[in-house]
């Protein structure tokens, strides 16, 4: 903890960032804040702990308005990966963004079955095993085709439509958003069209979803998207060998065009 | 039960055909010049491109009551804008696999090449597509989520 405040201090002292987005208590709950080099002092009210938020959403917000100016942010394994992914949309430039990384606990860890809770380099917490087998994964994978189907439409179903999912994403960027396309999606009708309305955003997380989990946080339906998406990155890697936000080379199987190893007897075996 | 038997094998399903306008399109035409035969149970829409065929028209045909969807565009390397169809083919795959996780049978999406010359490989196409649909039965949006 102190080792951050150190250095959050050290960077905004010497003018390498204009701004620090982290975390601080803000009428008793977490919220995001951006500390700039006049109110350093605030700094001591800065936390960390297991408590998470889309903090690269608010990056992204503030940098789209100021690009002239540089940040600092607070990093897990799943906000760098999203920061890398970032960078490669074009939505922010790496020049301007210096990430101050923390481990999560291996609570976390286990909780969002994730397979790297720790970003390249960190200054608080310690290194902890990923986890590479999902459970939910292999709980619907191991249910009758029929199971699977009545599953996820009683899940679908239970959608009010609030957004909130896409609303909480740091990697939904787009100004534009198809779901709200009335071509699309029927408007004025609850739950919504479904399957066609999650696997609409399901088709948009490919290259993209970087597993974070905020969806199902923010969804007050509690409908387990954060599986539909782990889905669709394990699609992606095994399809495509990509992994998403795990490297800086290489771009999103679905953003180039072209580049095809896939032969017309694998997809409609 | 007998009458049960009978509406299995009256049923007629609904087949969206994307076809693409410079092979797949043309190759129906050809199997339509030729006469050869084939079922009429698909509806086609031209597009001037597979690559244009974005998933959000492919649910949205499921969510409409097709039974089966069925993309026809250029063999790898012969699309007309170089590379519309190597878009096609990631996005089938990742679409399939996500319908197959989610529980609907993946089968009913079938995507295949079909080259302007290729007018029985069209015929062909469409009939072992109608026939795999008739087998499986109507969409199971319709029958048990309408």
């Amino acid at each position: 903890m102190k080792v951050m405040l150190e250095r959050v201090r050290k960077l905004l002292n010497d003018g390498r960032i204009d701004g620090f987005i982290g975390l601080r208590l803000q009428h008793g709950q977490p919220a995001p804040y951006m500390f700039t080099k006049e109110d350093r002092d605030d700094l001591e009210s800065l936390i960390v702990g297991d408590v998470r938020y889309p903090l690269n959403k608010a990056l992204l917000r503030i940098a789209r308005q100021n690009p002239e100016l540089r940040f600092g942010v607070m990093v897990r394994g799943c906000d760098e990966r999203g920061l890398i992914e970032l960078f490669k949309w074009n939505q922010l430039n790496q020049d301007r963004v210096i990430p101050v990384g923390i481990a999560c606990s291996s609570q976390l860890a286990e909780a969002c079955e994730c397979y790297k809770p720790y970003p390249s380099e960190w200054v608080v917490g310690e290194k902890t095993q990923g986890v590479s087998k999902s459970k939910r994964l292999q709980k619907i994978e191991g249910m009758k085709q029929d199971e699977r189907l009545s599953y996820w439409m009683g899940q679908f179903n239970k959608c009010i439509k609030c957004y909130g999912c896409r609303d909480a994403c740091p990697m939904c960027f787009c100004e534009v958003c198809s779901l709200e396309d009335r071509n699309f999606i029927l408007t004025g009708k609850l739950p919504p069209e479904n399957p066609t309305f999650h696997l609409s955003r399901a088709v948009h997380m490919v290259g993209r979803c970087i597993d974070c989990g905020l969806c199902e946080e923010a969804c007050p339906s509690n409908i387990p998207v954060r599986t539909l998406y782990k889905k669709v990155g394990e699609i992606v890697s095994e399809v495509f060998g990509y992994r998403t936000g795990e490297s800086a080379d290489g771009k999103s199987p679905l953003n180039i065009l072209g580049e095809v190893t896939l032969d017309i007897s694998d997809v409609n075996k | 039960m007998a009458k049960e038997t009978k509406s299995e094998e009256s049923f007629e399903p609904k087949i969206i055909a994307f076809l693409c306008n410079w092979c797949s399109y043309a190759g129906a035409d050809l199997a339509g010049v030729s006469r050869f035969q084939y079922p009429s149970n698909t509806r086609t829409i031209r597009v001037m491109c597979t690559g244009t065929i974005s998933p959000h028209h492919i649910l949205k045909a499921f969510q409409k009551g097709a039974d089966g969807v069925l993309l026809l565009g250029c063999h790898i390397g012969d699309c007309h804008y170089l590379k519309g169809n190597y878009m096609t083919i990631k996005r089938v795959a990742v679409l399939k696999g996500l319908l197959k996780f989610t529980g609907f049978q993946e089968e009913r999406l079938y995507l295949d090449w079909v080259s302007a010359a290729e007018g029985v490989k069209f015929a062909e196409v469409v009939r072992s597509f109608t026939q795999k649909i008739k087998e499986l039965g109507p969409s199971h949006l319709k029958t048990s989520f309408s």
